[in-house]
């Protein structure tokens, strides 16, 4: 029964063609769906979106959550604007330094989910509120809180959420290069395939030998790192430094990784998946704004969409294990009456 | 689901009967078709080993865990117990082998949780029963500071203050000390006295037949026999509880039994293992030494420290005391990874619970010891692949390739791929800790192969088993663990079972 | 003397302390702020925070978290203000916000209890569907004015102060005396704090969970309607953020997400503390901004203290069940002994 491995290319052959269907119902509507172009321009509406969850995925395959990343990517926003404006220094140091808070921020996180037996959620809770107050402390302290954020970045950093190569968005290529990395390290690499195990059996994982903190550390630091990345990224994108561009996307991104198919207990879940679902979320939006369902109102098919996959896959999980009980029973009895035959 | 059970009905005096209980968790069965009863007024043991299938029955019983296919039958009636409100409804209550406690509320509220009385008028009640016990400080405290022995009276005190017609309790005397049992025997005493039932599930054999007028015996999921217990002997008890082979199977072992042993006394080396005066949690100054190509039995009855022993050799008892030398170096600040590393390899007593990974491809699990020397740094999948199609064939696994879901493996194929993991670490030493329990005598077959071949190679073993026979046949020398320590060493020219037998319960001398 | 001891063990009586102390410490510094006018428009403000903190600390017993309950005060507000509008009497629009609380209630507890759905997803789900739902109600705008009818609950005062803070305060105390009296009620307790154990002694888990998230849902329909009438109008982010500052002041107020801890005056409290908080940064003339990283570095360290108590003591459960199995073997008796001797 090659279970787990067929179910991910199947699932995502499903999404792929949701997405299809997707795209050609809202292009019946607003033909510029159907323009390749504008479709790819358009994704670095909802970048953000993917930066974060394609790393976040990482996590949820190990069994836990991150809720801070909204928070982190407020903070590095900030950190980024500061640098840039009040210190004066340059573009691409201040990039690195945000990435390193970013980098600095998941390592906290997986430090305390590595080496207390708290539970993520709450762990994460309580550093969301931390790196939210920092940031929000910081903006404030410069002036910048509320709608003012930070202005005033030169083309040359705004292009990145601007640019293209030819009708491919810079960003687009971007997070192209990151899937395929995270998709190699989740399946070919010792740190990637710890993910599962842990994911599975974190005790066995532990007898066999795996390094299990550090594999939980390295998890949050890359969704450390995506949400600096996705905080730089909408920087860029509204021009603007701000401590609270997370603000509304742990459901986005959440949806997306549990959409794609990644368990949400953890021990199985595939990257391509969330690329595929961030995409049909994103799409999502834009489509039904272009027929006038504002985005304050899509959130309710965003939502709705994450409650019913969780409801609909755990229903699934019971259905299966019961069929293998069903199955495993019709089997032992069979071998009983044989033997009692003879 | 079900099968055609014929007649079936409560006999007189019969408060509960329970036809052909079938279990599984997962696809792997757990119990196959147990039948079992309980009369009023009668203590009815329920013996057995780790694994057989006991706690999950009573479980059934009290409504805990759903049956997927057998009858139990109460008063005449057939019934179904979707929850253990439904079960309590009937009277049945189970105290459960680890205390539940709830640590920010009173101990006095802790007992009467869920019962529907009022609470005045219970206190003095549940007093009595506390200071009848023994139990220590006020049932007015809070319980988040109980001792553990404290915790299974407050689970004991549970039981009896509700107004139960079967009492079920699951070991509950294993942190207890001798005046609080001798005080709950009385309590069952008076309770059976008054018509109610008791199943009391335990694995020490005096308890049961001190207290017990029935045993049954559970092993693998199904009943062995059900006997009154003065009709029984303890070493028939214990003898029901170890697994049996058909003779095929006995005459195939002895042959190949006969062509190791020679070998084995011949190589007398280096200690590649010493333990000195190691003590932790469940064993106290523990010292021995593990010879190259050995194979060192180390016989015991549950509970006795055994696995508890291991852990802490590779470095999961962060408490644990004392010295362990491996190739002549100290190992400090153990873990599994370092162990793994140097050499010594641990295959787990539970692999469901610490070995293998369930829901993944057979080959996930057996590379799972070694992804650094797969990789570099990618996973090389033809390595991968090439590594667990080499173990499948050696060990003889059967399954449809190395991507097979693990979970549809038989139990003691699933013990083969954990082998598998551990052996591909190439491990100088390793040990077994009950790793034909809950196989097929089939594969126990494979598995005592697979040990003479690991001797030939030079590997040294160390085999932890509850089954005494085991043990004899597959050790070169047999060291007896009772209540954390030590208790006999038995060279091969000495291998006697009975001896061994009353070591491993606490009684006779080593020689 | 061991009632005061068991009193300073509770966490909202230390909070209580600290916030008096730090009241006193500030008015000799500013004595504007020690003011009566000041100290009961803290209280006010303070109300829809403790209504929300209140409902929300019954999913945190029970092991559980609601991040919607922002949400749901939203959506009841939205309710709240549209039916008013259209001439729905106080009494009958208040209704309207209090049962669209408890549709929110409803809405998790059947995706927890029934789902079995992490609550963590499934009221993020909600807090969506919630969200998206007020713009489709009130047609993108936002609900500019309400009737004077409605404003005047917040005018009306009784001796002298709020009749806001008196329903409050007797919300807090009715809630207090229904725990105390109902065992059904009290069952959020031990479904928290070991839910296996509460499993077995047969208590109705699914019920308890379920209704938890339904007095969560309605404790944002009543912050709804002292929202409504405070602000006395309706924005379309109305209620966004207040989930987390409600989950911080119960933790704070001693409602441990571990679960199985906490009364109804730790909201009371923690609520009050939070509020006082950006008050007295005002008066201290200090920026505002560096506030909320202060309550969340409390607010971490709370939780790991709470957390690292109870796994501390776990361990040393763990611990004696070890010392236990080596050292109190139950010895064999003379007639067993006996039974041995005869292998």
């Amino acid at each position: 029964m090659k279970l787990k491995i067929s179910f991910f290319k199947q699932w995502d052959a499903i999404l792929l063609i949701l997405l299809a269907a997707e795209i050609l119902c809202f292009g019946l509507i607003n033909e510029s769906f159907l323009n390749i172009k504008n479709l790819l321009y358009s994704t670095n509406d909802f970048m953000h979106i993917m930066l974060v969850s394609l790393p976040l995925t990482l996590v949820i395959i190990t069994g836990g959550i991150d809720v801070s990343i909204g928070s982190i990517m407020g903070l590095a926003s900030i950190i980024f604007g500061v640098l840039w404006k009040f210190l004066v220094f340059p573009l691409w140091l201040s990039f690195v330094v945000s990435l390193g808070v970013g980098l600095l921020a998941g390592f906290i996180n997986g430090l305390l989910v590595a080496y207390t037996d708290i539970n993520s959620l709450v762990l994460t809770l309580g550093t969301m509120f931390l790196f939210q107050g920092l940031a929000t402390g910081l903006a404030g302290s410069i002036g910048a809180s509320g709608y003012n954020g930070i202005g005033g970045f030169p083309e040359s950093f705004t292009n990145i959420a601007y640019g293209a190569c030819g009708a491919v968005p810079y960003a687009f290529i971007f997070v192209i290069l990151l899937g395929f990395l995270i998709f190699l390290l989740l399946n070919r690499t010792p740190l990637g395939r710890s993910l599962y195990l842990i994911g599975v059996n974190k005790n066995a994982a532990i007898f066999s030998g795996i390094k299990v903190k550090r594999v939980i550390i390295s998890s949050f630091i890359f969704t450390g790192l995506g949400s600096a990345l996705a905080g730089i990224f909408l920087t860029a994108y509204f021009t603007s430094s701000r401590s609270d561009l997370g603000k509304d996307v742990l459901m986005p991104a959440l949806t997306s990784v549990v959409f794609g198919g990644t368990s949400i207990t953890g021990g199985a879940g595939a990257v391509s998946g969330t690329f595929i679902a961030a995409l049909f979320l994103g799409y999502l939006k834009q489509g039904l704004m272009a027929i006038g369902v504002t985005s304050d109102v899509s959130q309710v098919t965003v939502g709705i969409i994450l409650i019913a996959t969780v409801i609909i896959k755990g229903i699934a999980t019971q259905s299966l294990l019961n069929r293998m009980n069903r199955l495993a029973f019709k089997k032992a009895t069979v071998l009983v009456n044989e033997h009692h035959g003879n | 689901m079900s099968l055609d059970l014929g007649k079936q009905t409560n006999t007189k005096g019969q408060l509960a009967s329970l036809f052909s209980i079938w279990k599984f968790f997962g696809g792997i069965p757990v119990l196959k078709g147990v039948d079992i009863d309980i009369v009023a007024g009668e203590v009815h043991a329920l013996l057995g080993g780790n694994g057989s299938g006991k706690s999950t029955l009573m479980k059934i019983l009290s409504g805990a865990y759903q049956k997927d296919s057998g009858n139990i039958i109460v008063n005449g009636q057939s019934v179904n117990f979707p929850d253990p409100q439904t079960a309590h409804s009937y009277g049945i209550y189970l105290v459960p082998q680890e205390p539940k406690i709830f640590p920010n509320m009173t101990v006095f509220d802790n007992i009467i949780c869920g019962m529907k009385v009022k609470e005045s008028a219970f206190s003095e009640r549940v007093e009595a029963y506390a200071r009848d016990l023994g139990f220590e400080g006020s049932i007015m405290d809070n319980a988040y500071s109980l001792s553990i022995a404290n915790q299974q009276l407050l689970e004991i005190i549970r039981g009896l203050v509700r107004d139960v017609r079967i009492l079920i309790l699951d070991e509950p005397t294993s942190t207890l000390a001798f005046k609080e049992v001798s005080a709950l025997f009385e309590r069952i005493k008076i309770l059976t006295k008054r018509g109610i039932g008791v199943f009391f599930i335990s694995h020490r054999i005096n308890e049961i037949f001190e207290i017990s007028d029935r045993i049954s015996v559970l092993r693998d999921g199904n009943i062995v026999f059900t006997k009154d217990t003065r009709n029984c002997t303890a070493q028939e008890a214990i003898k029901a509880m170890l697994p049996a082979l058909d003779d095929d199977e006995s005459t195939e072992i002895s042959s190949a039994k006969l062509e190791a042993k020679a070998k084995v006394t011949a190589d007398k080396s280096e200690a590649i293992l010493r333990i000195e005066h190691l003590s932790g949690y469940g064993f106290s100054d523990v010292s021995f030494s593990v010879y190259e190509g050995e194979v060192l039995g180390l016989a015991g009855v549950v509970g006795a420290g055994r696995t508890e022993l291991a852990h802490a050799v590779i470095g999961l008892d962060p408490f644990s005391r004392g010295k362990v030398v491996f190739k002549g170096v100290e190992l400090k600040n153990r873990s599994p990874l370092k162990c793994l590393e140097v050499g010594l390899g641990y295959v787990p007593e539970d692999r469901y619970l610490h070995g293998i990974f369930l829901d993944l491809p057979n080959k996930y699990t057996i590379t799972a010891a070694v992804l650094s020397q797969i990789s570099k740094p990618l996973i090389s999948k033809k390595k991968e692949e090439n590594l667990a199609r080499e173990f499948i064939k050696n060990l003889n696994i059967k399954a449809n390739s190395a991507d097979q879901i693990s979970r549809t493996l038989s139990g003691g194929n699933q013990q083969k791929v954990v082998l598998a993991k551990i052996l591909s670490a190439n491990p100088s030493l390793v040990i077994l800790d009950e790793p034909t329990r809950g196989v097929d005598a089939k594969a126990r077959l494979d598995i005592y192969k697979l040990i003479r071949e690991l001797q030939k190679k030079g590997t040294s073993i160390i085999l932890i088993s509850s089954d005494l026979q085991e043990i004899i046949q597959e050790s070169s020398r047999i060291l007896v663990m009772h209540a954390g320590r030590i208790a006999a060493e038995f060279k091969s020219s000495n291998f006697d079972l009975e001896k061994i037998t009353s070591a491993a319960f606490g009684l006779g001398v080593s020689i | 003397m061991k009632f005061w001891s068991n009193l300073l063990k509770k966490r909202e009586v230390v909070v209580l302390l600290l916030l008096v102390l730090m009241i006193i410490g500030i008015s000799l510094i500013n004595p504007d702020f020690g003011k009566i006018d000041n100290l009961h428009g803290i209280i006010a403000n303070a109300l829809i925070l403790i209504l929300l903190s209140l409902g929300e600390s019954f999913v945190i017993i029970t092991k559980g978290i609601d991040v919607s309950v922002g949400a749901a005060m939203g959506f009841a507000a939205v309710c709240l203000g549209l039916s008013a509008n259209s001439g729905a009497s106080v009494p009958l629009a208040s209704f309207v916000a209090i049962s669209a609380g408890i549709f929110s209630g409803v809405l998790n507890g059947v995706g927890v209890a029934v789902f079995n759905v992490p609550p963590i997803i499934m009221t993020l789900g909600s807090m969506g569907v919630l969200r998206g739902l007020m713009p489709v109600l009130t047609g993108g705008s936002w609900v500019d004015s309400v009737p004077q009818s409605v404003k005047n609950i917040a005018n009306v005062k009784i001796l002298s102060i709020d009749a806001i803070i008196w329903a409050t305060l007797i919300i807090v105390l009715l809630t207090f005396i229904i725990l105390k009296m109902s065992k059904k009620a009290r069952y959020v307790y031990p479904v928290g704090d070991n839910e296996e154990g509460a499993f077995l002694l047969g208590l109705p888990i699914k019920r308890t969970k379920f209704l938890a998230y339904v007095v969560s849902g309605c404790f944002a329909g009543l912050a709804a309607i002292l929202f409504v009438s405070q602000l006395s109008f309706i924005p379309m982010q109305a209620g966004s953020g207040q989930e987390m500052r409600a989950i911080a002041a119960s933790v704070l107020g001693g409602v441990s997400l571990a679960g199985g801890v906490g009364s109804p005056f730790g909201p009371l409290v923690g609520g009050l503390f939070l509020t006082s908080i950006d008050s007295m940064l005002i008066f201290l003339k200090i920026p505002a901004f560096w506030n909320d990283a202060v309550a969340g570095m409390i607010l971490l360290v709370v939780v790991l203290f709470d957390f690292t108590i109870r796994k501390m003591v776990e361990k040393e459960n763990k611990k004696q069940r070890m010392l236990g199995k080596s050292t109190s073997y139950h010895g064999s008796t003379p007639q067993t002994r006996k039974v041995m001797e005869e292998l």
